[in-house]
C-alpha cells in the first residue's frame, strides 16, 4: 500500500503519524428472508487509508452516503471495521477490548452536526461538557468545576450559563458546548462530523474560526469531515475527497483545489457555486449526468465510470487502486487528469 | 455547457425585460404570528416586484422572514396563529390577498408554482408519481387524461429523468431524494406557470445534483419566460442564478440591488458582513491566515425587537441615531437600495 502523506504543520515525530487508517473497510448487512440473514452488504467504506500527522487538519470531502461519516466513525470504533488496521501513536488498535481502549478513547473525541439533538435535553450545560471528565474518572468537586469554568471561557461562553439546559441556547452556543465538551479531556484528535453544517453563515464563521484557534493553541489534530467544500478549503492542511465509499484522491489543500487529478474531484468542485457573479463567466462547468449509484451493488471497475466524462473501457473492467501521481499527491484514476 | 453562453443570455434577457411590467408586485406586506409573548411581525413592510424571465432572489439566515414572505404571497402562511395584516400583492395586475380560498387554487399551481426544500411537502406518499403529475394537469390545463399523461411524462424527460414511463407508476419512496425534487420541479412546471417561487430548491441536495437542477430551473426560464423568486441562504446560488436581490433581516428587507454590485459594494453593514463570513474557496496561504469575519451577537427574537435599526445592536457602524430611528429602504446609488443611516461610511470603509 502506498503511504499517502504530504506536507503537515508541525509535520509527525519519527515516521510515526498520530492516526493511521489502513485498508479500513466498513460493511453494513442489508435485513432480509425470513430468519433476517443478511441477504446484501451496503459497502460503506472499502479500503481507504490515511494519515493524520500532529496539528493537522485532514478534510475528508463528499456528497452524501460517499462514506466519510461512517469513515470517522470507524476511525473511533463508534463502528467495528469489517477489515483494516487503525493505528493510534503505532499502536494498533483495531482489535483492543473496551477496557483496553479506553485511554484512546480519551485521546479521541468527536463532535456531531446537529447541536439540537446531539446534546442531553435533561442535563445542565456545566454537566454535559464535564460529563467526560466523570467518565474517565478526571479531577473532583471544585477542581472539576473549575475546569468546566474554564472551558466555557475557552470557547466563548460564560462560566455563569453552565446551569442552564441545553434547549436555551442558540444552535451556535450549542456547537460551542459541544466543542468544550471534545476537549475536556485534552484529546489530541478530533473528528468534526459535519460540525458547522446546519449553523447559518455567519455563525458558522466563528465555530470555525473557534476550531482554527483551538487547534493552534492545544495542537490539535482534526479529521474534518464536511459536503461543503469551501469550508474544507478553509480549515485543511489536506484534503482527502471520497466517492461511493472509496478514497479517489488525497493532496495537499492548494495541490487538490487548483490541480485536482481525479475527474470526480474535478466535477465536484466545478458543482460549487461561488459567491462572485463575475466567475459565472470565467468558470468551466463539467456537468456530471446521472444519479450517484447504490452502495449495495457498485459499480463494477471504478466506482465512478457510470457518472465520469472522460471513461473508457479499461475503467468498467477494472477498479483503479490509489497511487502517487505527484509527490504528495494521489488518487485512484487511470487516466489522472495531470 | 459552458456558463459563458448563460451569461450572454442573462444579460440579452435582463436587457428585453427591463421594459416589461412586473409579473408579480408585493407591496407593503405585513405578516404577523401569535406567539406566547406576543404578536410578532415575521414579515414587516417587504416591497419587491419580479418580471417575466428575471430571477429575484431573497437571501437571509434563519427567522429573516424570506420563507413566510413567499408563503404569504401564496396565502399559505397557517392561520392561526399567523395572518396577513397589511400590504398588496399583485399577479398580472390582480390582487391575490383579497381572493377567496378558491379562486387561489386556480392560480396557485398554475400561474404561480411553487417548489420547496423538501419534495415531500408537496408529494403525497400514497399516490404514484403519475396520479400527482397527472391530476393536476388534467384540471389546470383543461386536458384529457391521456394527453395529460403524454405532458407528464414529456416534463419528466425535461427534468431528466431516466426511463419516465416507468417512473409514472412508482410512489415516491421508490426515487432518491434528487430525483424526487426534479419530480416536484416538473410538477410545479408542467403548467408553465408565469412565476415560479422557489423555496431553498437545492438545499438539501448534493453539489453536483444542486448544479443539474439549477441549470434545469434556468433553461426552463428561458423556454417559458418565468419569473423566478428564489428563496436561499446560499450567497454562491445567489450569485450564479439571480439577476436581482433582497437581503432581509428580522422581517424586513435591508438591501436590494442588481447581484454584480451587491456582491461588489453591499450598501448594507449586514449583507457586507454576510459576505466577508463565506469561506471563498481560495486556496492561497496557510490555514489560518485569513479569519473568516463573525458578526457579533445573535438575531432577537421577534417578540423582542430593538426601537431603531434592528441590525445596529450587531453592528460595527452603529451610532445613536441607529438606536433610536429604523432607516428607510432608501436608493443609495444607481438601482442599489439599503435600509441603512450610514451607507456613506461604508462605502468609505472599503
Amino acid at each position: 500500500m502506498p503511504r499517502i502523506s504530504g506536507p503537515s504543520p508541525t509535520g509527525s515525530v519519527g515516521d510515526v503519524p498520530l492516526l493511521s487508517a489502513e485498508n479500513l473497510t466498513k460493511r453494513f448487512p442489508v435485513a432480509g428472508g425470513i430468519f433476517g440473514r443478511p441477504t446484501a452488504w451496503v459497502h460503506a467504506v472499502e479500503d481507504i487509508s490515511f494519515t493524520l500527522g500532529r496539528g493537522e487538519t485532514l478534510g475528508l470531502v463528499g456528497e452524501s452516503g460517499c462514506g466519510k461519516s461512517t469513515a470517522g466513525k470507524t476511525v473511533l470504533k463508534l463502528h467495528e471495521p469489517t477489515a483494516g488496521r487503525i493505528r493510534v501513536e503505532g499502536e494498533d488498535i483495531t482489535a483492543l477490548s473496551p477496557s483496553r481502549m479506553r485511554p484512546y478513547r480519551r485521546q479521541m473525541q468527536i463532535i456531531f452536526q446537529d447541536p439540537y439533538s446531539s446534546l442531553n435535553p435533561r442535563m445542565t450545560a456545566g454537566r454535559i461538557v464535564g460529563e467526560p471528565l466523570l467518565i474517565h474518572g478526571i479531577g473532583k468537586g471544585g477542581e472539576r468545576r473549575d475546569r468546566i469554568a474554564e472551558l466555557f471561557r475557552r470557547v466563548g461562553m460564560r462560566p455563569d450559563q453552565m446551569r442552564r439546559y441545553a434547549h436555551e441556547f442558540s444552535g451556535g452556543q450549542r456547537q460551542r458546548l459541544a466543542i468544550a465538551r471534545a476537549l475536556a479531556v485534552n484529546p489530541k484528535i478530533i473528528v468534526a462530523d459535519e460540525s458547522v453544517s446546519a449553523l447559518d453563515v455567519s455563525i458558522q464563521a466563528s465555530v470555525i474560526n473557534l476550531l482554527i484557534e483551538l487547534q493552534k493553541e492545544f495542537n490539535l489534530s482534526f479529521l474534518f469531515i464536511s459536503h461543503d467544500m469551501s469550508v474544507i478549503e478553509h480549515v485543511s492542511h489536506r484534503v482527502a475527497v471520497m466517492y461511493l465509499g472509496t478514497m479517489v484522491e488525497v493532496a495537499g489543500r492548494r495541490s487538490i483545489f487548483s490541480d485536482p487529478q481525479h475527474p470526480y474531484t474535478e466535477a465536484l468542485l466545478s458543482a460549487v457555486p461561488l459567491p462572485d457573479p463575475g466567475a459565472r463567466n470565467r468558470k468551466r462547468r463539467i456537468m456530471l449526468t446521472g444519479e450517484i449509484p447504490s452502495p449495495i451493488n457498485p459499480p463494477s471497475g471504478c466506482p465512478f465510470h457510470t457518472r465520469c466524462p472522460y471513461v473508457k473501457e479499461r475503467c468498467r473492467v477494472e477498479r483503479p487502486k490509489i497511487r502517487e501521481i505527484k509527490p504528495g499527491h494521489s488518487a485512484a484514476c487511470h487516466f489522472p487528469l495531470g | 455547457m459552458a456558463s459563458g453562453d448563460m451569461a450572454v443570455d442573462r444579460s440579452e434577457r435582463s436587457a428585453a425585460t427591463v421594459a416589461a411590467p412586473p409579473i408579480l408586485e408585493v407591496n407593503g406586506l405585513r405578516t404577523e404570528f401569535r406567539t406566547g409573548a406576543g404578536r410578532a411581525a415575521a414579515v414587516d413592510d417587504v416591497s419587491y416586484a419580479v418580471r417575466p424571465g428575471e430571477t429575484l432572489a431573497v437571501v437571509g439566515e434563519s427567522g429573516s422572514g424570506k420563507s413566510v414572505t413567499a408563503l404569504s404571497i401564496m396565502g399559505l402562511v397557517p392561520n392561526p396563529p399567523g395572518r396577513v395584516v397589511a400590504g398588496s400583492v399583485r399577479y398580472a395586475g390582480r390582487e391575490l390577498l383579497s381572493l377567496s380560498e378558491r379562486e387561489l387554487q386556480q392560480i396557485r399551481g398554475n400561474e404561480i408554482s411553487m417548489i420547496f426544500q423538501e419534495p415531500m411537502s408537496s408529494l403525497t406518499p400514497v399516490l404514484s408519481i403519475g396520479r400527482q403529475l397527472v391530476e393536476p394537469i388534467m384540471q389546470h390545463m383543461k386536458l384529457g387524461e391521456r394527453a395529460a399523461r403524454d405532458r407528464a411524462v414529456e416534463m419528466l424527460r425535461l427534468v431528466n429523468i431516466p426511463e419516465p414511463d416507468r417512473r409514472l407508476r412508482q410512489y415516491p419512496h421508490q426515487l432518491s431524494g434528487g430525483m424526487l425534487q426534479r419530480v416536484m420541479i416538473a410538477m410545479a412546471l408542467s403548467c408553465n406557470p408565469q412565476v415560479l417561487i422557489a423555496d431553498e430548491p437545492t438545499t438539501a441536495l448534493d453539489v453536483t445534483i444542486q448544479a443539474q437542477i439549477l441549470e434545469l430551473m434556468r433553461r426552463l426560464q428561458q423556454d417559458f419566460n418565468t419569473g423566478i423568486v428564489l428563496i436561499t441562504h446560499d450567497m454562491g446560488v445567489v450569485a450564479e442564478t439571480a439577476d436581482r436581490v433582497i437581503v432581509m433581516y428580522c422581517g424586513r428587507a435591508v438591501e436590494e440591488g442588481p447581484v454584480e454590485r451587491m456582491f461588489q459594494a453591499p450598501k448594507h453593514p449586514y449583507t457586507r458582513g454576510l459576505l466577508a463570513a463565506l469561506p471563498q474557496l481560495r486556496p492561497e496561504g496557510a490555514v489560518g491566515d485569513h479569519r473568516l469575519n463573525e458578526i457579533p451577537g445573535i438575531v432577537p427574537p421577534l417578540t423582542r425587537l430593538p426601537r431603531g435599526c434592528r441590525f445596529a445592536p450587531r453592528c460595527d457602524f452603529a451610532t445613536r441615531q441607529c438606536r433610536e430611528a429604523y432607516p428607510r429602504l432608501e436608493q443609495k446609488s444607481d438601482g442599489q437600495w439599503a435600509a441603512c443611516w450610514h451607507s456613506d461610511a461604508l462605502a468609505e470603509a472599503g
